[in-house]
């Protein structure tokens, strides 16, 4: 058996280098050894293909139209085997991407790995937050419930008030006056094309950029405890990375048994009795925007894109203007008060938007 | 001379056994939690609840061992003689509990009098202030309230990981001896014991116990949505049958019947035309 899996493992190496590709994924030396704190892009990575997968099996039953969306995500939930799951898999499995890459970035800012020479692997990795983003809110209208719906209309209304493009961005992506079968049809296009092709290939250029600057290391030790620490990418960081991702599987299966998706009532122009709200990780914008300060045409541009889009041009802007090669969080006491503040700030205001929801009625 | 572990910080100490303990049990306990979700029990209550105890009992026991070896090797040099895992398990939970009891105790205090301030505070607000909106008075009360229980909260932790690691530094004393190992050794002794050293072990026993999990997942798993939505059930559409007039179907059928005798008789002449002309020839 041995002998016969050398045999192809030759044949394939003499045509594509397989050999020298190993050791390039798997020899890559790792300052300061392998670490937990380091899991979390291998388990975005994870959590992407798990959501193809099950996206591609959701597939074969979804209708991307007006009139059979809401049946055939009903038809998923109650009649396919083991649909039930597959798309309450999938519905978590976008929280657990956006957990994670809050995460991600979050070591990433702590650590100080934006600095140089890692700058670029920053920048791309913002533009991937972004897709992920995207993501939830384009697959969050595929159900066709009055929450879908609704969310949508809302999200949509926001980007109208950016200036100059944001009429020109909701009339694209609603294709008429209200939300009907052209926004499905483009959210649904969006959602399983345009944006699994662009997260492919950003994500493989992250790790391009990552793989040419290499690991960032901790940001504490001597340079003696880093050396003697140092260690391969393979086999103790992909231990720890398997670990992770099998943990980050069955803490979204778990979600998936504890709360199922349930459809609301099928999509109507009447949102009735239903207060329109978005999907979890937008509801601290969404309680932000209720302020009276962020009220009127200006107050919701400002809370709704100005803000938003300021705090991300910062973060694109950080490696530059944080030149200082300190990378240690303990000496770094603004990073460490601002990451702090953003934190218990977004924590803050998803519970106020939670509470919020008794004063509506 | 005091021992070295003295001066290390109590609370650094025993969160760097307990934290890194939590993670590496996390994963086994979770796998039992999911196992039960997947057969319909709940690990949160009844018979669920204490299967998940007791199973996270060895764990933790196992859990709190390892890491405490890790960390004395890494951060003291120091290697322990006999098992630790027990030892340090039963103290962290007794002192668990007695901590647990009192944080229970002050953080519901904290949150009835900090909700009661809150809303005192609002109030006084709204007298100056009548056009208070709802939003801003949410997210100020919320402030007013979580931030004393929180502070309370975080005191409690701290004096749980006070104490603990009080006990872990006495293990250390008594049955710590100092390790001969250079630092590039005892880097490898520890994160050895934490991660199997053979990679085809690795893949092999990952992957073994992947396939059986999974065969018992799935198994176990429901079909069908165990969970349907109580006001939006699936609509069953059933095909509109047509309603039978008998005196249309009787007309119907007549008209077919006239039908085919015509064509039948049609069928017949043409037959005996043929027969005339092949008797002709």
């Amino acid at each position: 058996m041995n002998a016969i899996f050398q045999k192809v493992y030759d044949f394939v190496d003499e045509r594509i280098g397989l050999k020298t590709l190993e050791a390039k994924l798997m020899n890559e030396p790792i300052k300061g050894g392998s670490r937990w704190a380091y899991v979390f892009g291998s388990c975005l990575l994870f959590i992407f293909i798990m959501q193809a997968i099950t996206g591609m099996l959701l597939m074969f039953y979804y209708i991307p139209s007006a009139d059979h969306a809401y049946a055939s995500t009903q038809f998923i939930i109650h009649e396919v085997d083991y649909g039930w799951f597959i798309l309450s898999y999938h519905f978590w499995g976008s929280s657990a991407m956006v957990v994670m890459v809050f995460a991600h970035m979050s070591q990433v800012f702590l650590w100080g790995a934006y600095k140089k020479p890692r700058e670029m692997i920053w920048l791309v990795g913002l533009v991937l937050f972004v897709i992920v983003m995207a993501f939830g809110f384009t697959g969050y209208l595929l159900p066709w419930d009055q929450r879908a719906y609704w969310a949508t209309t809302v999200g949509v209304e926001i980007m109208d008030k950016t200036p100059i493009v944001g009429d020109f961005l909701a009339r694209f992506l609603k294709g008429g006056p209200t939300p009907g079968q052209m926004t499905l049809s483009r959210f649904f296009v969006i959602h399983v094309m345009i944006l699994p092709a662009a997260l492919m290939g950003l994500a493989g250029l992250h790790l391009f950029f990552f793989r040419s600057a290499g690991p960032a290391g901790p940001f504490r030790g001597t340079t003696e405890e880093l050396k003697a620490k140092t260690d391969f990418f393979f086999p103790r960081q992909v231990w720890k990375d398997i670990v992770a991702m099998a943990a980050v599987f069955m803490i979204i299966c778990t979600l998936a048994f504890i709360e199922p998706v349930q459809l609301l009532e099928q999509a109507t122009p009447d949102p009735g009795e239903y207060h329109p709200e978005p999907e979890w990780y937008f509801l601290f914008l969404f309680q932000m925007l209720r302020w009276k300060i962020f009220s009127g045409e200006f107050g919701q541009f400002l809370g709704a894109i100005a803000i938003p889009g300021l705090f991300l041009l910062l973060l694109a802007a950080l490696p530059f203007i944080d030149r200082s090669p300190e990378r240690n969080i303990f000496k770094r006491p603004i990073a460490l008060l601002s990451w702090t503040v953003v934190m218990i700030g977004i924590v803050v205001l998803t519970v106020s938007a939670i509470l919020n929801r008794e004063f509506l009625d | 001379m005091a021992h070295p572990v003295e001066n290390l910080s109590s609370i650094k100490l025993a969160w760097a056994v307990a934290w890194s303990a939590f993670w590496t049990g996390f994963p086994f306990k979770l796998i039992v939690a999911l196992l039960l979700l997947a057969g319909q029990v709940h690990p949160w209550e009844g018979a669920g609840l204490v299967t998940l105890l007791v199973v996270s009992m060895p764990i933790d026991i196992w859990a709190v061992g390892l890491t405490a070896r890790t960390v004395f090797l890494e951060r003291l040099s120091m290697e322990i003689r006999g098992p630790v895992g027990v030892s340090l398990w039963w103290q962290g939970a007794v002192l668990g509990a007695l901590v647990l009891g009192g944080a229970y105790y002050a953080v519901g205090t904290t949150v009835a009098v900090g909700q009661k301030v809150a809303a005192a505070i609002i109030a006084l607000i709204k007298k100056f202030y009548p056009a208070l909106p709802i939003a801003e008075q949410i997210t100020l009360e919320l402030l007013l309230w979580t931030i004393p229980t929180a502070i309370v909260l975080l005191v409690f932790v701290l004096l749980w990981l006070h104490l603990f690691g009080w006990r872990v530094k006495r293990v250390v004393v008594a049955s710590g001896q100092t390790s001969s190992a250079s630092f590039v050794e005892r880097v490898r002794q520890w994160d050895y014991a934490r991660v199997p050293a053979d990679p085809t072990l690795v893949l092999v026993s990952f992957a073994g116990v992947i396939v059986t999990l999974t065969v018992v997942f799935w198994v176990l798993l429901p079909v069908t949505t165990p969970t349907p939505h109580p006001d939006y059930p699936l609509q069953q559409v059933q095909k509109a049958s047509k309603p039978v007039k008998p005196e249309e179907l009787i007309n119907k059928t007549e008209a077919t019947l006239k039908k085919a005798e015509a064509v039948l008789a049609a069928l017949e002449k043409e037959k005996s035309r043929e027969t005339t002309k092949g008797k002709s020839k």
